[in-house]
């Protein structure tokens, strides 16, 4: 047995990312190094808030290095490491040199803006929209370029080397502005966050990231309210934020870790496929080893040359930021695809393994699947002879109605006037009456086969009319039991009414019955038809009685014929049409 | 009396509006669907619309929905609906709420041009007219103990007529007997189908309906 994989996700890490990620770490690690130095060296550091700004800075640079090394054409990983890379610099802020405290003092507010960016751009380093473009790029105007304004006009320690001129009410306007605006785009990331979890279950790992970035925005955002009208306790709530914007690169590296640990779940799976699972279960069994819940299989149909669901219906391979598809070969002919969260393209052994030990299920699975397929054709197909059929007849019938038929009545018409305008002639008078009888005669018999080929009252005004029709022409005592309202879809409606013609027929023909029910009833999304005798019962089911036809006409609807007819017992005679 | 027409067959419609102007009826309103002639009934407020059942667009309920709609919002319209198929279930639509000014006939009718001029002016005077088709269908439809069994046939007749809406004195000029014995067969043709006596001519029209019908 061979089993390969193919992947819509692209090649693993190449030494060419070596080029970005050594310089990166190392950059990084000067930057938080020389932070720390540069507190211990003032004199009297406040150790706790040195801790916090490492807490945060050291796990986005090591997450990011571990991003970046993973997917190098990922945006995320640069990204992770730039946030981590402004926390270390915004440290700078305690040192005691002028220089290093006026990159320190630049670089305040920026890990905001980059962390905005960040919960937007996860997991796969894109943008979406271009709502989140414009809210990225005003969050970094605001804090790159008013903290700029704000340190020219001595809004910050004097020890700031940018300081033009000393004017506090400009700054503090300018500092309302620049804090209110990023708490609007953090909010408003936290709506565009929030918005996204609708639809499908992500990877576990992928929610728990997600969820510590929604909670750091709305810390953020507090943050910058309780700062902007000076209420009290900054202080606390600036480094319970701290904290909690830390503990998203830690979630993050768990998730890569819960992947990691994913692999020895494959062990299970392969006792699990063992027991020769059902299709569902094995979906299942695949997304628990592979830890995504929005896992789905589609299977290949060569004949069809498209994938398809268990059910054989068509499906569509997704190609989107959120999800994509890995390929399952077998013996070097495509089997299925596992189509699942995009993030999981990233664990491409975890996906080989999976696919190598769930093989033979998925071939056993695409089996049953191709026969669903076949199953679904030919029913479609008898549907669409069935209703061709249906609309030839109405056509039929639409042609008569509005050629022979009215044709003759305008013809008897004319006679009739024809005959006012004659003198009194008793022998052409009773000629022009006989004349008139034969057409009526005519009409007559046309009436009857144009309702035969199809009756235009059941199109015209429902099954409710055209049963009240059929029961009071019906050759013996029919009883109406009719408990639904309104129009049905059309070809619902014209199978219901042959049921009910059919069955009346054979009642009158063979049953020996001294009455009839006739009863339709709505239960759960299905048109229920009855039609009951009191009768000799033993109908003959598979003969001429016509039954085959109505069976079948019901099954194209995806519908079911009963038959009860015991000897002595009456028969019944019962449809469900599903009409949702 | 004034007459508007609905009917999309322009041959049929011209020959009805032909037979109609040589009995001395005036047509002032000839229509080839539905929402011509609702206008058309606003604004000439004529005695009797005649409305083909089938009417585009779709062919399938605009005639009969149009004439619900002038039985509902201009009750001094009497309305008179014609179609090449008459059913029961349809004409207990018409008839849900009074026979008064509705008629229900075959097209077939038309040809007939005596009865079918008689039976316009009669719904024109707020009575009814019931296709014999349907009146016969109800009084041969199969019952348990079947009540009808219990009547003469000459009472039978009186039914038949009774039903298709025919007054007194028009079931006393079919049958060539007098209004007074007339009244006699009704009275008893009501006291043994155990029906309570409604006065009015039309009305009595869906009480025998109504119990025909089961």
């Amino acid at each position: 047995m061979a089993t390969a994989m193919s992947s819509h996700v692209a090649a693993p890490e190449s030494p060419r990312v070596w080029w970005g990620v050594v310089p990166a770490a190392a950059l990084a690690a000067a930057a938080a190094a020389a932070s720390v130095a540069f507190a211990l060296a003032a004199g009297n550091p406040d150790v706790l808030q040195v801790f916090l700004l490492e807490w945060v800075g050291v796990p986005y640079i090591v997450a990011g290095l571990v991003a970046w090394w993973r997917r190098p054409q990922s945006g995320l990983g640069p990204l992770l490491v730039a946030g981590g890379l402004a926390s270390a610099f915004s440290g700078w802020q305690l040192a005691d040199s002028a220089g290093a405290y006026t990159v320190g003092a630049a670089f305040d507010i920026v890990p905001a803006a980059l962390f905005l960016h960040v919960c937007l751009a996860f997991p796969d380093g894109q943008l979406r929209s271009r709502f989140e473009r414009v809210l990225v790029g005003v969050s970094y105007a605001a804090a790159v370029g008013l903290q700029v304004l704000k340190m020219t006009l001595g809004g910050v320690d004097p020890a700031n080397m940018i300081e033009l001129s000393r004017q506090a009410g400009v700054v503090s306007k300018v500092e309302d502005v620049q804090l209110l605006t990023l708490t609007a785009a953090c909010l408003a990331g936290l709506v565009v966050l929030v918005r996204r979890r609708h639809g499908r279950p992500r990877r576990r790992s992928l929610g728990i990231v997600v969820t510590s970035f929604e909670l750091a925005l709305v810390m953020v955002a507090l943050l910058f309210t309780i700062a902007t009208f000076d209420w009290p306790g900054f202080q606390e709530v600036q480094r319970l934020t701290l904290f909690v914007v830390g503990l998203s690169p830690i979630a993050f590296l768990f998730g890569l870790l819960d992947a990691r640990l994913a692999r020895s779940s494959i062990g299970d799976l392969i006792v699990e496929l063992r027991k020769e699972l059902a299709p569902p279960d094995l979906r299942n069994a695949l997304a628990s080893a592979l830890r995504d819940p929005s896992l789905d299989l589609a299977y290949w149909l060569p004949d069809f040359k498209t994938y398809v669901d268990l059910d054989g219906r068509p499906v569509a391979l997704p190609d989107d930021p959120d999800r994509t598809a890995t390929l399952i070969e077998r013996d070097g002919r495509h089997v299925a695809a596992l189509l699942h969260d995009r993030t999981l393209g990233d664990e491409r052994q975890l996906l080989e393994a999976a696919g190598a030990a769930a093989g033979m299920s998925l071939e056993n699975a695409r089996l049953q699947a191709e026969l669903r397929a076949r199953v679904e054709e030919l029913s479609g197909s008898r549907a669409r002879v069935i209703e061709a059929g249906q609309r030839e007849r109405q056509r039929l019938e639409r042609n008569l109605h509005d050629g022979a038929q009215q044709r003759l009545i305008a013809l008897s018409l004319r006679l009739s006037m024809l005959e006012k305008r004659l003198p009194a002639e008793p022998v052409l008078k009773r000629e022009l009456d006989v004349a008139r009888q034969e057409i009526a005669l005519s009409l007559e018999e046309l009436r009857d086969v144009a309702r035969g080929i199809h009756p235009a009252v059941l199109s015209g005004h429902g099954l409710a009319v055209a049963l009240e029709s059929l029961a009071a022409r019906a050759p013996l005592p029919v009883r109406l039991a009719l408990e639904v309202r309104g129009r049905l879809p059309e070809r619902v409606e014209v199978a219901a009414y042959y049921v009910v013609s059919e069955s009346l027929t054979n009642v009158a023909k063979h049953a020996r019955a001294a009455g009839a029910t006739v009863s339709l009833e709505r239960r759960r999304g299905q048109l229920v038809v009855e039609v009951a005798d009191d009768g000799v019962g033993g109908a003959d089911t598979e003969g001429g009685s016509g039954l085959r036809g109505l069976a079948d006409r019901v099954e194209s609807l995806d519908g079911r014929l009963r038959v009860w007819t015991p000897r002595g017992g009456g028969t019944r005679v019962q449809a469900e049409i599903p009409c949702a | 009396m004034r007459v508007a027409i609905a009917e999309d067959s322009v041959l049929l419609r011209e020959g009805i509006a032909r037979l109609l102007d040589d009995a001395g009826i005036e047509v002032v309103a000839q229509s080839g669907d539905a929402d011509d002639l609702l206008l058309k009934v606003r604004s000439y407020s004529p005695d009797v619309a005649i409305v083909d059942i089938r009417l585009p667009p779709t062919h399938n309920d605009e005639g009969l929905r149009a004439a619900l709609e002038i039985r509902s919002k201009h009750p001094d319209v009497a309305v008179l609906v014609l179609s090449q198929y008459v059913e029961l279930g349809l004409a207990l639509t018409l008839l849900a709420d009074s026979a008064e000014g509705v008629g229900y006939l075959l097209k077939d009718r038309i040809s007939d041009v005596d009865e079918f001029v008689a039976a316009l002016r009669r719904v024109a005077d707020g009575g009814s007219a019931l296709d014999p088709i349907i009146v016969s269908t109800l009084i041969s439809r199969e019952r348990p103990d079947d009540p009808l069994a219990q009547l003469t046939p000459r009472e039978r007749e009186v039914l038949e007529l009774m039903a298709s809406g025919s007054s007194n004195q028009g079931i006393a000029d079919s049958l060539v007997i007098t209004v007074r014995a007339v009244e006699k067969y009704v009275s008893s043709i009501f006291t043994k189908l155990g029906l309570p006596s409604t006065g009015s001519e039309s009305r009595r029209v869906l009480a025998v309906l109504t119990f025909l019908r089961t």
